[in-house]
């Protein structure tokens, strides 16, 4: 602090700048390198060493990403991984834009519990939220009992272990991400240009068409990559709601590294998920700038 | 006029028709769970025959889901403590460093958040079993941090910026050297952001799940992969059971950080 003490006030350049300054520039750098060494260890070093299996093991080459690119079975995996993603940003997408629309035009008072439960939905754990699921989609649960007492349908439908599970589970996890950054987006809309559509003669529909939508769909855009990037990845939903029939890429790794013990695919798959998925952010970083938080 | 409650006309039924729909969506698992936990039925039938207290006395008699909490509880208590430190020391450089790459290293910082975490998680239980952390304490302190870190480097960074300095800068012209201003003056003017990154970093630890499924060994594991194994052989009521509690300490804790931050506010 020797040096920090001694630093004169007023500097010579003519620009006062206090002592503390001292601290801010030379030695901020510093302050950083706790995390930066435990980021580097226990997160940079081995997802790279991860990667590096993928073409080291069992020998050297890129027989793995062979095996994972040339086979149905894998190739099935991959397709059924996009389209769980792109199903579930639509359907989130559908229900999301009406919320969040209302959320932005109700008072505050109506909003705030609406809020509440997003807020409380979304903090929940996790398994908490797809057990849930689990048991209120099952043969004998409270849906299905429900659509049959209403004499809507007189066998149970099948909700669980399929893509209808999936969706539901995933869903639902992923609605507060999509609502809570359009309601801002939509906020911040200025009603005046809606009211000059009304003078010029629109229509309510024109309006929402030619007018709200074009102006929501940035945010739209935004939403849906980070809700599609974001399921990508999925572990605990998947694997618990999906069948075998309909399995997820993150299912995939997990299962080469668990009960394959094969690192080497592991490593390879985990590198096909990491490229999409960081391809995707920075397409999302260029086109929207950040918005976005990650999940689990 | 679209963005005119009143104005809606008939359109607004629609909209309010959804979003009460999709309240419902996100509120019916949370309660439905909770009414469960207090059901007599083993099949899980709502509205359950009776009412009883026998999952929770079932949950308590089990050694194995009190140890998981315990063990829930310690890492998550150590990863608050370490994300809290580690994210003021990181926020406080990021925010007034001035140095070649700041925001390449920022970005570096929050990529955990990005990361599918079931890479990390793969990653790490590799990277765990050759230095021989897998199934340990500290392994799983590790692990919960990496994750915890960029929750709490936001939620720092912001207070840090919303903190007018010069309020630091006053302190040490009144003599007062930069550590000393930094732990009497800046500590406590952005309290409001440390407290919601304990806040964070305590629930990013203690729901995590994707991680600790491939960190625990069968002599340790957390509260969510208890749940998890469970899970996995039957659907049983004690699972709701803990599931209720774990809701109710996390509505707790939210009570907790919106009170802070309305005592902030007057």
């Amino acid at each position: 602090m020797t040096s920090i003490e001694a630093a004169p006030i007023g500097r010579r350049d003519g620009r006062s700048r206090p002592a503390v300054s001292a601290v801010r520039r030379g030695r901020s750098f510093r302050l950083l390198l706790p995390a930066l060494v435990l980021l580097v260890v226990f997160f940079a070093l081995p997802v790279i060493a991860l990667l590096l299996r993928s073409v080291l093991e069992p020998s050297p080459g890129l027989q793995n990403y062979a095996a994972l690119l040339g086979s149905t079975t894998y190739l099935r995996i991959f397709l059924n991984t996009f389209e769980v993603s792109a199903l579930v940003t639509l359907v989130s997408l559908l229900i999301g834009f009406p919320v969040a629309w209302t959320l932005a035009i109700l008072p505050r008072a109506a909003a705030a519990p609406v809020f509440a439960i997003l807020l409380l939905s979304m903090w929940t754990n996790l398994l908490t939220r797809t057990y849930a699921w689990m048991v209120l989609l099952q043969r004998t649960g409270l849906i299905n009992k429900t659509l049959m007492g209403l004499g809507l349908i007189h066998e149970p439908l099948p909700l669980v272990n399929n893509l209808v599970g999936v969706t539901i589970g995933m869903t639902y996890i992923m609605l507060p991400f999509v609502v809570l950054p359009l309601y801002g987006v939509i906020r911040k809309i200025d009603p005046a240009i809606l009211q000059a559509a009304a003078l010029c003669g629109a229509t309510r529909f024109q309006a929402l068409v030619r007018v709200l939508l074009p102006l929501v769909a940035p945010g739209m855009a935004a939403g849906a990559l980070m809700v599609f990037v974001m399921s990508l990845g999925y572990f605990v939903t998947p694997a618990l709601l999906g069948g075998t029939a309909n399995m997820m890429l993150a299912e995939l790794i997990a299962q080469f590294v668990q009960s394959l013990v094969n690192w080497g695919m592991g490593g390879a798959a985990a590198f096909v998920l990491l490229v999409v998925t960081l391809g995707l952010y920075a397409l999302q970083l260029r086109l929207f700038g950040a918005t976005g938080l990650g999940g689990r | 006029m679209l963005l005119q409650f009143d104005r809606l006309g008939w359109w607004r039924w629609v909209l309010v028709g959804i979003t009460a729909a999709a309240t419902i969506f996100l509120l019916m698992p949370i309660v439905f769970i909770a009414a469960l936990s207090f059901g007599s039925s083993q099949w899980l039938i709502f509205p359950p025959p009776a009412w009883t207290l026998r999952w929770y006395r079932e949950l308590l008699a089990d050694p194995s889901w009190l140890e998981s909490a315990w063990t829930s509880l310690q890492i998550a208590c150590l990863v608050t403590v370490l994300s809290v430190a580690l994210g003021f020391l990181t926020a406080f450089g990021l925010v007034r460093g001035r140095f070649p790459g700041r925001e390449t290293l920022k970005a570096f910082f929050l990529t955990p958040m990005i990361l599918p975490v079931v890479i990390l998680a793969v990653a790490l239980y590799a990277f765990f079993l050759r230095v021989g952390l897998a199934g340990t304490t500290p392994g799983f302190v590790i692990a919960h941090l990496v994750v915890a870190l960029p929750f709490s480097i936001i939620a720092i960074t912001g207070a840090l910026e919303g903190f007018d300095k010069s309020i630091e800068d006053a302190a040490v012209l009144c003599g007062a050297r930069p550590i000393e201003a930094v732990a009497r003056v800046t500590v406590p003017a952005i309290a409001h952001g440390l407290f919601s990154a304990a806040v964070f970093s305590f629930l990013a630890s203690w729901d995590e799940v994707v991680l600790a499924i491939f960190m625990a060994s069968p002599t340790l594991q957390t509260f969510p992969v208890k749940i998890w194994a469970t899970l996995r052989q039957d659907l049983t009521p004690v699972i709701a059971a803990a599931s209720t509690l774990l809701m109710a300490f996390t509505i707790a804790l939210m009570v907790l950080a919106a009170f802070a931050r309305k005592g902030r506010r007057t």
